[in-house]
């Protein structure tokens, strides 16, 4: 073995500079040198014995990754590189969490302030949170979808039966991830949707004393506290992901073992030939995949960041009250759906069902044991699947406040024109066309579009919520006719619409602003229901809806994204 | 192949220009987010005011219209006034001055917050001392009442009065009082709220009823006629604390009675004067 100094006695400096680094190099990418990464950079073929080979049996990174594919599953058809997408999200979750992690305390003490402390003192907090939480979503998504087409194009049939039940508990351990992560902002959207969360859990089909131990350990005490947070944090940041990284390394092996399934239609039915790829039908993973990795690395970053900072921003509300429970507490979107079996059956009922509808998916390829992957003899099955998805969509529709549990009118309209949480129109009009007096819904203010746009929307809203019996004092909005309902007491329910939703018939309401302080306002929204058989009699007046608004709240800027507003 | 590296290197380069174009803009914002969150806290703090704190402080936070929490009827204000000068202006405010505080004016009021004021009718409102309020609530509060001092409040002169020792030498400046006015101005400085009215003992919960005033406030204290009497414990309510409560012994010294009386009828000092013609009966 000749040292450096040997070498540039025997070759000058200029030379043994360049072998030195096509050294370093090669042991870097574990068996590659200069020329052979630029000859596969520039798309030629390798030499032999290949040296894009050797990367894969000899170093750690790519042992596990298959030097090469088969052509027909490199294309986007048909994987969608959904399961590269998910791992891809995994380690975007790993990355931006871990830098989340430094600013974060699991204490109810500081937890909530440490969100604002992200926000307002951290150089791109924001942004780190809006990546992590717009990742953690997206990669429900991605997951999800990569289930659905493992499902339509059969790809869980034999021998893949395992790798489908390992995809579901990974499916599982994926929406736990996100929702665990729910609660650690500690506003009262976590502090409710975790509560639900575990008061339907309690809810299981087990004996009481069993439930109510669950209920304790989840908790960390008789209600969700500080011992909760801390338990709910470790399960985030700890054992939810590592037993993701068990199981996502358990998946791949037997992606790996078995192949990724051709296309249903590129084999014969019964066969499965992922393993045996003809020379001339090889993709290589280095440099083809490789390349394709890389691009869709810096594809999905940039649509993480970009989203992150234009298009979408995590919610963070004020903090979390066991005292006062918001009027509509509802679960994030991917999990809506459960929310929406509830309102249908007993908890018990549905809490029982949904682990025996996982099992139910997980044991699915061992008894499905239909031969064909293809299409035209699956009908039976992407049928019920379809059907499966769009029982999914109506349900997770359930799961919103729409369904089933809208409160009294008024409240209906309040909590939409100033809702307890987060931003509205009214809460984004700028501070300086809020003036003190009283707001007539659908009034144009001349000089004050935001207002009048606000104005024109508390309009729809009160609209939404009312019913004419034909009362002429109505002048600036026109609401659908009532339907009255009488019940077993000989009361008049007032209704609208096909669902029969409650009405406030022919109401008055107003906006009332008040300036309380230098730069605060009080926002009340008042109501006044007549007695419809005698519009003298004042039947129900209600004015306890008050929000303030600061000139400094900058609520504008939470409504200038797509999702709010 | 080139295609996707091209793709990819575009992606990779607008990614990092993105970052760069958050980062440019990431000091404006955070100034944005942190005058949003001060925003917040002081909407937060109004909130739990009007629930809290609106009952015994006035719904200006001016010690003035305080309404009955369950029944809404209009009572007489227990509490200070917190829109108010003396507590609010200044590095060290009067009342800071006064209650000998060595910190700042936030750590003032939430101290006074979080732990209550012991011997008056401020409960404690933290949680850490048994009251219903968390920490967080509390600086929002804070926050809320800080907003209060504006340079409007605090360009005001406060106006001061050099109270007189005696009743004698007060009365030859404001001889007349007007009992009508005083029976206002007992609710007003919310001397009923805790006194009660002249007619009814039971209506006295705090403070020691004073509708026995015209016979019993002359023998209180030997050598002081009722207007002396009078007059000197509402100015220095600590010189002479009686022994019954309604709730049983008074507590003091200091007295339970607010010692600020002096400074918020300076402006007016006749008021006293009709104060004392009310109660007096005269």
């Amino acid at each position: 073995m000749t040292t450096f100094v040997d070498q540039v006695r025997e070759l000058g400096i200029k030379q043994a500079v360049i072998a030195k680094s096509d050294e370093v190099v090669e042991r870097i990418t574990a068996g590659m040198n200069v020329s052979d990464v630029r000859a596969a950079l520039r798309g030629d073929e390798p030499r032999r014995p290949n040296p894009r080979l050797r990367p894969h049996a000899d170093s750690f990174w790519l042992h596990i990754r298959p030097s090469f594919y088969h052509t027909e599953v490199t294309n986007i058809y048909p994987t969608f590189r959904m399961g590269w997408m998910s791992t891809f999200m995994f380690v975007w979750e790993t990355i931006t969490g871990i830098i989340l992690m430094v600013f974060y305390t699991p204490s109810p003490l500081i937890a909530y302030g440490n969100m604002w402390n992200i926000l307002t003192n951290v150089p791109l907090g924001q942004l780190f949170r809006n990546m992590h939480r717009l990742g953690a979503e997206v990669m429900v998504i991605v997951v999800a979808l990569h289930m659905l087409r493992t499902f339509v194009t059969g790809s869980y049939k034999k021998p893949r039966q395992f790798t489908w039940a390992t995809g579901m508990i990974l499916l599982v351990l994926t929406l736990m991830l996100s929702f665990s992560g729910y609660l650690l902002p500690w506003d009262q959207l976590a502090y409710w949707a975790l509560t639900v969360f575990l008061s339907a859990a309690e809810a299981a089909p087990a004996p009481p004393v069993v439930n109510q131990n669950i209920l304790l350990i989840a908790q960390g005490g008789p209600s969700l506290g500080a011992n909760g947070l801390l338990r709910w944090y470790l399960l985030h940041v700890l054992l939810m992901p590592l037993l993701l990284g068990i199981f996502f390394f358990v998946h791949y092996y037997k992606v790996v073992l078995h192949g990724l399934s051709l296309p249903p239609g590129r084999e014969e039915i019964g066969e499965d030939t992922a393993k045996r790829v003809p020379r001339d039908e090889r993709s290589y993973f280095i440099p083809d995949l490789m390349t394709s990795e890389l691009m869709w690395t810096a594809l999905l970053s940039l649509f993480l960041i970009a989203g992150s900072l234009w298009l979408w921003d995590a919610p963070l509300e004020t903090h979390a009250d066991p005292v006062v429970t918001p009027l509509h507490v509802v679960a994030p979107w991917y999990l809506s759906w459960s929310q929406g079996w509830l309102k249908l059956a007993d908890k018990t009922i549905i809490v029982g069902f949904i682990p025996a509808l996982l099992v139910a998916f997980i044991v699915m390829p061992y008894f499905e044991v239909g031969k064909s992957r293809r299409y035209a003899d699956r009908r039976i099955g992407l049928s019920v699947s379809m059907l499966f998805i769009a029982f999914m969509l109506v349900s997770n529709w359930m799961g919103t406040p729409e369904f089933r549990v809208e409160s009294s009118p008024d409240r209906e309209v309040s909590i939409k024109v100033l809702p307890e949480e987060g931003p509205s129109q009214l809460m984004a009009v700028p501070f300086e066309e809020l003036q003190p007096g009283s707001y007539l819904p659908g009034q144009t203010i001349p000089g004050a579009p935001h207002l009048t746009l606000a104005l024109e929307h508390y309009k729809d809203v009160l609209e939404d919520h009312s019913c004419t019996l034909g009362n002429p004092a109505l002048a600036n909005f026109h609401p659908a006719a009532c339907k009255v309902e009488t019940n077993e007491s000989g009361e008049n329910r007032y209704v609208v619409g096909i669902n029969n939703k409650e009405a406030m018939p022919d109401p008055y309401s107003e906006l009332r602003v008040e300036q309380i302080q230098d730069g605060l306002l009080k926002l009340t929204l008042y109501y006044e229901v007549a007695n419809p058989d005698n519009l003298n009699e004042i039947l129900n007046t209600s004015d306890d809806w008050v929000k303030y608004k600061h000139i400094d709240s900058n609520y504008a800027e939470e409504c200038r994204f797509a999702n709010k507003c | 192949m080139q295609v996707k590296i091209i793709i990819g290197t575009i992606s990779f380069m607008l990614a990092m220009m993105v970052l760069g174009y958050a980062a440019i803009r990431e000091t404006a914002r955070l100034e944005r987010f942190t005058a949003a969150r001060s925003g917040r806290q002081i909407e937060a703090g109004a909130h739990l005011y009007n629930q809290n704190c609106a009952t015994c402080h006035g719904v200006y936070a001016k010690a003035e219209e305080c309404y009955d929490a369950s029944t809404g009827e209009p009572i007489g204000c227990i509490g200070l006034p917190l829109n108010y000068a003396p507590l609010l202006c200044g590095d060290v405010s009067l009342r800071m001055e006064a209650m000998n505080w060595e910190g700042t004016k936030e750590s003032f009021i939430n101290a006074t917050l979080t732990s209550g004021r012991y011997g008056t009718q401020m409960p404690t409102w933290s949680q850490q001392f048994g009251g219903p309020l968390r920490d967080d609530q509390i600086a929002d509060l804070t926050q809320f009442i800080l907003n209060y001092g504006t340079e409007e409040l605090c360009s005001a002169p406060i106006i001061t009065y050099d109270w007189p020792d005696t009743y004698a030498a007060f009365s030859e400046q404001f001889p007349d009082g007007d009992a009508a006015a005083g029976q206002e101005l007992f609710v007003t400085y919310g001397c009923s709220g805790c006194h009660g009215n002249l007619e009814d003992e039971a209506s006295a919960t705090v403070g020691p009823w004073v509708g026995n005033f015209p016979e019993v406030s002359g023998t209180r204290v030997e050598g002081l006629t009722a207007e002396e009497y009078v007059y000197n414990s509402v100015l220095h309510p600590s010189d002479y604390i009686v022994e019954e409560c309604p709730t049983g012994p008074c507590a003091g010294p200091p007295s339970a009675m607010p010692d600020n009386f002096p400074l918020r009828m300076a402006e007016n000092p006749q008021d006293l004067q009709d104060i004392i013609t009310y109660v007096l009966g005269e």
